[in-house]
């Protein structure tokens, strides 16, 4: 086969391809991945007008069409997500993790600056927006303390949907109605907007979590939720994650990962810490061990 | 109170370090700033010598394993081969962190597994029985099989079965028996052999 048709990469390509790729963004692909990889890499060259992969590669690598990348990181990543998914670790956040926030840091009258929560990464927004609903609707602390969200992704495109909020059937499934009535308005389509005094309270970063230079710019999260993104890392590359994480926490710091995902394999920097609904990880508070 | 509204200051977005400043700060008295300049050399070939000759001295571990990150991203036989020194260290943290960071190189690592299984010190080839275990390379289990088949120390034996465990096929069952066979007298090694293969 040749590198020059749309059709198919050659396994050179796909190689190639690949190295780059991971050295961009820590994602691996493996060769099982190689028909969901190859689709879509297709339609970026298309996309970008190119006659084939030799010449749209070497664009991608020269970046002198910077869009070419992020157009591929969009098509490439695995953007899944929903409300109040794996809800039993927000159940942890209030009954556990911000009450032992707020005692390590003085208590809630006297706290200097805002409990700092960061989701990352956030896609489409519906985690760090959950985060918000429940902080509202379900924290007796709320009205006594400042709290701070973020959301952060690789992806451009998932982050425009964050910032317009509107969101279809499947993604709201788990949101009680009394909460779609109070914080949702229908736009039409089966969709339905967020309450713009919780969109404009939470704060989005476009950011690659493995990069540590980027990544200098969080600091002093009190709690991070970093689910369902190191499953698509190799080793090396989750280690970085977990270090650059490390340094964007207080010490003390709650960390929480996807149900599937475990710190244990990865990285000895975090505490593990069980609680009654699950395992959370803690950046420990004395100092460097 | 309530949810509040952080918006982006630009002097939040902080320019990286100098390479020259992040060397220097190696060598700073405050543990943070040594792991953030060990975390910020990423990619940088020229760093590699500097970060190789503080992974031995470093007292922290945040900062050996922020070194070791780094370092392990440089997946040359250069890096592999001074990392593998540390294997035979006397402290178990350091040999501990530093296997698992070889067992992440899987392109310089494989070149200097033969070496490793043949190291006088069984100390080092019980370590390298940990590196095999999570070393993506297709030799890997072979390289196990032969330690189980051939060392001469029951450590070793015993670290390379467990090693193998999780990889374990039928085709492993006489070589574990073998392994008993030849240290009857390892209690740990018969309970680990017939806790996977009865
Ligand atoms: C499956 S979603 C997870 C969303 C949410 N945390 C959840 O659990 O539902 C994975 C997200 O990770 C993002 N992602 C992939 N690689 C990334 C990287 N290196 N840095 C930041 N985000 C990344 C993708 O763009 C995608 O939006």
């Amino acid at each position: 086969m040749t590198s020059s048709t749309t059709a198919g990469l050659s396994a050179v390509d796909f190689e190639k391809f690949r190295e780059f790729f991971y050295k961009r963004t820590g994602i691996q692909f493996t060769e099982s991945k190689r028909y969901f990889v190859d689709k879509r890499i297709e339609t970026c060259i298309k996309q970008a007008g190119f006659p084939g992969f030799n010449a749209w590669f070497s664009a991608l690598r020269l970046s002198d069409r910077s869009g070419l990348l992020q157009d591929l990181i969009n098509q490439l990543t695995v953007n899944e997500t929903y409300f109040l998914r794996e809800d039993y670790q927000f159940d942890s956040l209030l009954k556990t993790v911000l009450p032992d926030v707020l005692a390590a840091r003085g208590g809630a009258g006297r706290m200097t600056g805002p409990v700092k929560i960061l989701s990352l990464p956030c896609s489409t927004g519906e985690e760090p927006y959950s985060i918000a609903l429940r902080l509202l609707e379900e924290w007796d602390q709320i009205d006594h303390v400042d709290v701070e969200i973020h959301g952060a992704d690789i992806d451009s495109a998932v982050l425009d949907k964050a910032a317009h909020a509107s969101y279809g059937e499947r993604s709201l499934q788990r949101v009680p109605m009394s909460w779609r009535a109070k914080y949702f308005a229908p736009v039409g389509a089966g969709r339905y907007q967020l309450d713009a005094g919780i969109r404009g309270a939470v704060t989005l970063h476009q950011i690659n979590v493995c990069d540590t230079t980027s990544m200098r710019a969080f600091r002093d999260f009190d709690v991070i939720f970093c689910r369902n993104v190191l499953i698509y890392f190799d080793e090396l590359s989750s280690r970085r994650a977990a270090e650059n994480l490390y340094g964007a926490m207080r010490p003390g710091g709650y960390l929480f990962l996807g149900h599937s995902e475990s710190m244990s394999r990865i990285s000895p920097i975090f505490t593990p810490s069980r609680l009654p609904e699950g395992i959370v990880y803690q950046r420990p508070s004395g100092g460097p061990r | 109170m309530g949810l509040v509204r952080r918006e982006q200051q630009p002097a939040e977005a902080k320019a990286a370090p100098s390479v020259e400043t992040l060397l220097r700060q190696l060598d700073d008295p405050d543990p943070d700033c040594r792991r953030e300049a060990a975390l910020g050399l990423d990619g940088v070939a020229e760093a590699v010598p500097h970060l190789l000759a503080r992974v031995g001295p470093e007292t922290a571990s945040t900062v050996r394993d922020a070194l070791l990150t780094t370092l392990a991203a440089h997946d040359t036989t250069e890096v592999a081969e001074a990392l593998a020194i540390h294997l035979a260290s006397d402290e178990a943290d350091l040999r501990t962190s530093v296997a698992e960071a070889l067992s992440t190189m899987p392109g310089s690592v494989p070149a200097i597994i033969p070496r490793l299984i043949d190291d006088p010190d069984h100390d080092v080839r019980v370590m390298t029985a940990m590196v095999l275990a999570d070393l993506a390379h297709p030799g890997s289990l072979t390289w196990l099989a032969d330690m189980i088949r051939q060392d001469p120390h029951p450590n070793v034996v015993t670290a390379a079965v467990d090693a193998l465990l999780p990889s374990l096929g039928p085709e492993h069952t006489e070589l574990l028996r073998d392994a008993v066979r030849r240290f009857p007298d390892d209690p740990f090694l018969r309970f680990t052999v017939e806790a996977a293969v009865g």
